[in-house]
């Protein structure tokens, strides 16, 4: 079977497209509807008083660039595992990392709220950073032990369990005022981002995906295996290293800022790769991260617009849309089986 | 000085635990040598310490001239290439992709390929006669193919010396002798170093400059391939029945029943 290559160019140009027709469809619709030459007057005469700019800059603006930058973060920390564990349905919320991240950032909140102390977004993303570092640990512990990958994505998913079940715990037990907060927030919601906590989503998730790209070449040398890898002349043990802790860094911003999202991780790589014909990293890594953009900027849209005025949690949107995928990347005839 | 490979007192193994001592070879630059010896005696660990893949534990290796334990995996690279019996599992990439990647230690930080890169992919396919699967599928062509594109790739890689894991191992008799020819051709035209490891007794008679003869944790006999298939030597190297092995041909004789 031939594989035919293409000008990537315009897969690029009509992805970005996508995206930005998407994004300014979030913007528009609501509670309140804006009209595209509301958004064209915010961006080029700066926001004004009137209560369109308010809704645009002060809270649809905020969240539509934060589905943009953590969905984007989310597919690409799940190619980083997938390539890892050379295993194609490796993902953030799979493997247990989101749930890792969750518990940590919860025993994290109820601790510092019951001492009265407001914690800042730095504060959470360390705090999802340790979460998601102990279960890749845990995961890679069990690595050394067996050669299964299938056992080790059942781990994964065990210990995920166990993290979530330790983290209803502790919303059983924490004082109320701090539930609301706390339950909101493991539901995985964009809601109520400000542009505070994009800024510094923006520069942590923007580095540590420049610094993936960087590593195009020996992670793509790695697609060939270990051995052929380090014939080559790859670091392949600190390439390990470094992959895992960039694709945690990314689960654990993305887990911080808005909850665990599911599914996005495992699916957006199949289907850019559906498109592109090519797992080459050096295209795959930026196609990624407009992938994820724009199927999370679309997801959390449908969790706006479907029920409105109620709100869904935006993995409710992405599971039923996603799994389908996932289920048929697996079953698809002539997919990877190992 | 090039091209050649040389080991003083090496000590092999995994971990602390040593497979064999006391390895002196002598490689000549564009001979062919392989090891011989039964599963499991250490031939597939004295090639990855070859490689530096394994840490060496006692004594040297010499890649033409240089100590290999000052040698970067960067350098190594630019030195040695090696193929083994395990295919890669790829996703997406075309056979002249996966020959391509031979090109890693020569290009730049994102890896793409100059017009030499090129022209050196196009050489590598040409000399194994992969022209016409160049731009198929590499993870749907058959093992045969897979196995003459991973010696391009290795070739593309421009070693000095290459580095064979049982190379012909699992394929059918078309393929074997395509494999063969190419690392013939290898090491006459180019004058490449080849070090491979072999199961197949005919094959290793046949093509090898040199063998060395692996038995219980040390080197056998070491020389021509006339000089070790006689005297019933491989019955016993690998403890079978002398009547079963004819030493001139090196096949198997099965007994009437």
């Amino acid at each position: 079977m031939k594989i035919s290559r293409k000008n990537y160019f315009p897969i690029f140009i009509l992805l970005t497209l996508l995206l930005l027709i998407l994004m300014v469809w979030n913007i528009c619709t609501g509670s309140v509807d804006i009209s595209v030459s509301d958004i064209v007057g915010v961006l080029t005469k700066g926001r004004g008083n009137d209560t369109a700019s308010r809704i645009i800059m002060d809270i649809r603006m905020p969240r539509v660039i934060a589905a943009v930058v953590l969905g984007g973060a989310l597919s690409v920390s799940g190619f980083l595992l997938q390539t890892f564990f050379r295993n194609p349905i490796a993902g953030p919320y799979v493997l247990g990392i989101s749930s890792g991240a969750k518990l940590v950032v919860a025993l994290f909140m109820i601790f510092m709220l019951s001492k009265g102390i407001n914690i800042n977004s730095l504060g959470m993303v360390a705090a999802a950073f340790v979460g998601a570092l102990m279960v890749t640990g845990f995961v890679l512990i069990i690595s050394t032990k067996t050669r299964k990958m299938s056992l080790l994505i059942v781990c994964g998913i065990l210990v995920g369990y166990v993290c979530s079940s330790i983290t209803d715990l502790c919303v059983t037990f924490a004082d109320d005022s701090n539930i609301v907060n706390l339950h909101n927030w493991s539901m995985g919601s964009l809601s109520g981002m400000n542009w505070n906590d994009v800024t510094i989503m923006t520069i942590l998730v923007g580095l540590v995906v420049v610094i993936a790209f960087m590593y195009s070449k020996p992670i793509g040398a790695y697609q060939l295996g270990e051995t052929y890898a380090e014939s080559m002349g790859v670091k392949v043990k600190s390439l390990r290293v470094l992959v895992i802790l960039l694709s945690s860094a990314l689960s654990a911003c993305v887990t911080a800022f808005a909850g665990p999202i599911s599914f996005v991780g495992i699916a957006v790589p199949h289907l850019i790769k559906s498109i592109t014909k090519t797992a080459k990293p050096l295209i795959h890594i930026p196609a990624c991260f407009l992938g994820g953009a724009i199927i999370t900027v679309f997801c959390d849209g449908i969790s706006r617009t479907l029920f409105a005025p109620t709100e869904l949690a935006i993995s409710s949107v992405t599971s039923i849309l996603l799994v389908p995928v996932v289920i048929f990347m697996m079953l698809r005839p002539g997919g990877r089986n190992e | 000085m090039s091209k050649n490979l040389r080991t003083e007192k090496l000590s092999v193994g995994y971990g602390k635990k040593c497979v064999i001592e006391g390895i002196e070879l002598d490689i000549e630059a564009g001979k062919i040598i392989s090891l011989i010896g039964p599963n499991g005696c250490g031939k597939t660990t004295i090639l990855r310490t070859v490689l530096k893949q394994l840490e060496t534990l006692a004594g040297s290796v010499y890649v033409s001239g240089r100590d290999l334990s000052d040698m970067s995996g960067d350098d190594i690279a630019h030195f040695m290439s090696m193929v083994t019996t395990k295919r890669p599992v790829t996703e997406l990439m075309t056979c002249r992709e996966v020959v391509a990647t031979g090109r890693y230690p020569y290009t730049g930080r994102f890896g793409l390929l100059n017009e030499k890169d090129e022209e050196k992919v196009r050489e590598a396919i040409e000399f194994m006669h992969v022209e016409s699967i160049a731009e198929e599928d590499f993870s749907k062509v058959s093992d045969g193919q897979k196995q003459r594109v991973m010696l391009a790739r290795a070739i593309c890689q421009e070693p000095e010396i290459l580095v064979l894991d049982e190379p012909t191992s699992f394929l059918d008799i078309r393929y074997k002798l395509d494999i063969l020819d190419g690392i013939y051709r290898l090491s006459r035209e180019k004058n490449v170093t080849v070090i491979m490891s072999l199961h197949e007794l005919d094959i290793a008679r046949g093509i090898s400059d040199k063998l060395v003869c692996i038995e219980n944790g040390k080197i056998g006999r070491v020389g021509k391939p006339d000089e070790i298939y006689k005297d019933g030597y491989l019955a016993k190297l690998y403890g079978i029945d002398p009547d079963c092995f004819d030493e001139k041909t090196g096949t198997i004789i099965l007994k009437e029943h």
